[in-house]
């Protein structure tokens, strides 16, 4: 249990430093920043508790808000990715798979896998954008961060999966 | 209860979803000056709203001091506007330039209108001249836009005038570039529309056509405008056209007019009883002698009535001239008592 928190913590740290350090300083088009921490969420595992899943991904979005003075809009549209992670999950594991499958390439397959990221990060940059623009005036350049910001955290988080479970796996190995 | 309690340990991460929610949502409204902005104006939206009703339903409860208040403005502006229409009046007494287009042949009497009505079916103009004015029944009365009508009754200072806007009233008109004749008549119902009747099946009339005064009648000399032709419809009869007219004057609003003074209407209609029937010419003669006899009468009173004011202003003058010639410190008493005394 203590373990569990503790690889939480260190991947909440994690999360947190490269979104700060690094994805916020990333504007794709000028204007798209990719939401990382998003990742935070992708990688609870089935039978999470789900209050478990909303407070981690609360308390990481609302330090990345503190970092990025956007407070308030992360948490929102981090808690709302929470809430529906468990149900996209079931939906996406293979019906065989074990009951605490951790979601990654290898359990969903590489299809799933981008799909089950896509859409959490749709949804969590929609929240985010919407929230950002608060109007629908300009709803042009909101799609277009929305659709943006998602492909590209899709890609960003399935290049670090493959990295670190590559790693992982010749840790393993090795 | 504990089916409650159940529920909501079942369904805990919902609560716990919303409140997270709520929290950052607190937060996105307490940190952020657009979003709180946006949200302020949306609620403000909503308040001034609900303001607005609760304000519309008030201030019905208000209305009557309202209406008192400004029936006493209004009542205060109505007299200044008098007061200011007469002294326009005493400098511009030019009745010229209230009808331009009248022939300088012609004779008018400025009045005022100081009472009508004009949603009967029989409107009457009262107007503030009278007998006294040289103002006699069958006198043609205008206003700088066209004819309104005809006087029907007269006093010593007053005239009743019978409008176009009346059910008896029948003028005699012409169509201005067919030069058809017809007859103008009034129906109950709109203040600004007349109709013509009699005009010619053949007749080849054009929508908005003047129409204007055809001086056949012996009340308005010709050509003077009444009003435009808006629809042509055709007589029940179906023997002549009815063309519905738009009037030029604006009966609700109307105020100056001036009456036509020097048309004589009467003699020449006594002259022209003569040629009919040359039996009754002594009788007819002896009216006209008798009606000569009258005015000259009447020219006769009114210049005694005018020597005699001009003797009591003297008289005045005389007064006010010795009072003024009198001791300087009782001058502001003397003043007094001399303006009563005038106002007597």
């Amino acid at each position: 249990m203590n373990s569990v928190i503790l690889i939480r913590m260190g991947r909440l740290l994690t999360m947190l430093l490269l979104q700060v350090l690094v994805f916020n300083h990333i504007h794709l088009l000028g204007y798209i920043t990719p939401l990382v921490i998003g990742y935070m969420v992708v990688c609870f595992q089935r039978n999470t508790s789900r209050t478990e899943i909303l407070i981690w991904g609360f308390i990481i979005s609302l330090l990345f808000d503190i970092f990025s003075n956007t407070a308030g809009m992360g948490a929102a549209s981090c808690t709302m990715i929470a809430m529906i992670q468990p149900k996209l999950l079931n939906m996406m594991a293979p019906r065989d798979s074990a009951e605490d499958i951790t979601p990654s390439i290898a359990t969903l397959g590489f299809g799933n896998y981008i799909l089950y990221v896509f859409l959490l990060m749709f949804v969590l940059h929609g929240c985010f954008y919407l929230l950002d623009a608060f109007t629908l005036m300009d709803w042009q350049l909101t799609a277009i961060s929305i659709v943006g910001g998602s492909v590209f955290t899709t890609f960003i988080i399935i290049l670090i999966e493959l990295i670190v479970r590559t790693q992982r796996n010749t840790v393993h190995h090795t | 209860m504990r089916a409650l309690i159940d529920l909501i340990i079942h369904n805990k991460h919902w609560f716990v979803f919303l409140l997270l929610e709520v929290i950052s949502l607190a937060f996105l409204f307490s940190y952020n000056g657009y979003q709180k902005s946006v949200l302020f104006t949306t609620a403000n939206d909503v308040v001034g709203t609900t303001y607005n009703v609760i304000s519309s339903i008030t201030s019905y409860l208000h209305l009557q001091e309202v209406n008192q208040d400004l029936e006493k403005t209004n009542e205060q502006l109505r007299e200044e506007v008098y007061e200011m229409r007469q002294q326009l009046e005493a400098i511009q007494q030019d009745s010229t330039k209230r009808m331009p287009a009248l022939p300088s042949k012609y004779d008018v009497v400025s009045a005022q209108v100081i009472n009508m009505t004009i949603h009967k079916a029989n409107n009457l103009i009262t107007i503030n001249k009278g007998e006294i004015d040289g103002i006699r029944p069958e006198m043609g009365v205008i206003c700088s836009r066209g004819v309104i009508g005809i006087v029907y009754m007269t006093s010593r200072h007053y005239s009743i005038v019978m409008p176009l806007l009346n059910v008896n009233s029948k003028i005699s008109c012409r169509l201005r570039d067919s030069e058809y004749f017809g007859s103008l008549i009034w129906q109950r119902g709109y203040a600004n529309i007349a109709y013509v009747t009699n005009v010619p099946r053949h007749a080849q009339v054009k929508e908005n056509e003047i129409v204007e005064t055809n001086g056949y009648s012996d009340i308005f000399p010709p050509g003077l405008p009444i009003g435009v032709v808006q629809h042509i419809g055709d007589s029940p009869d179906g023997m002549s056209y009815f063309l519905r007219v738009r009037l030029f004057v604006n009966f609700s609003t109307l105020r100056e007019v001036s009456v036509i003074t020097n048309y004589h209407a009467p003699e020449r209609r006594l002259l022209e009883q003569m040629a009919e029937d040359p039996t009754q010419k002594d009788s007819v003669l002896n009216k006209l002698e008798k009606e000569k006899k009258l005015e000259e009468q009447q020219r006769k009173a009114d210049e005694e009535r005018a020597q005699k004011e001009q003797q009591e202003m003297n008289r005045i003058k005389q007064q006010l001239e010795m009072r003024h010639s009198a001791s300087a410190p009782s001058l502001a008493t003397e003043d007094n008592k001399t303006n009563t005394d005038t106002v007597r």
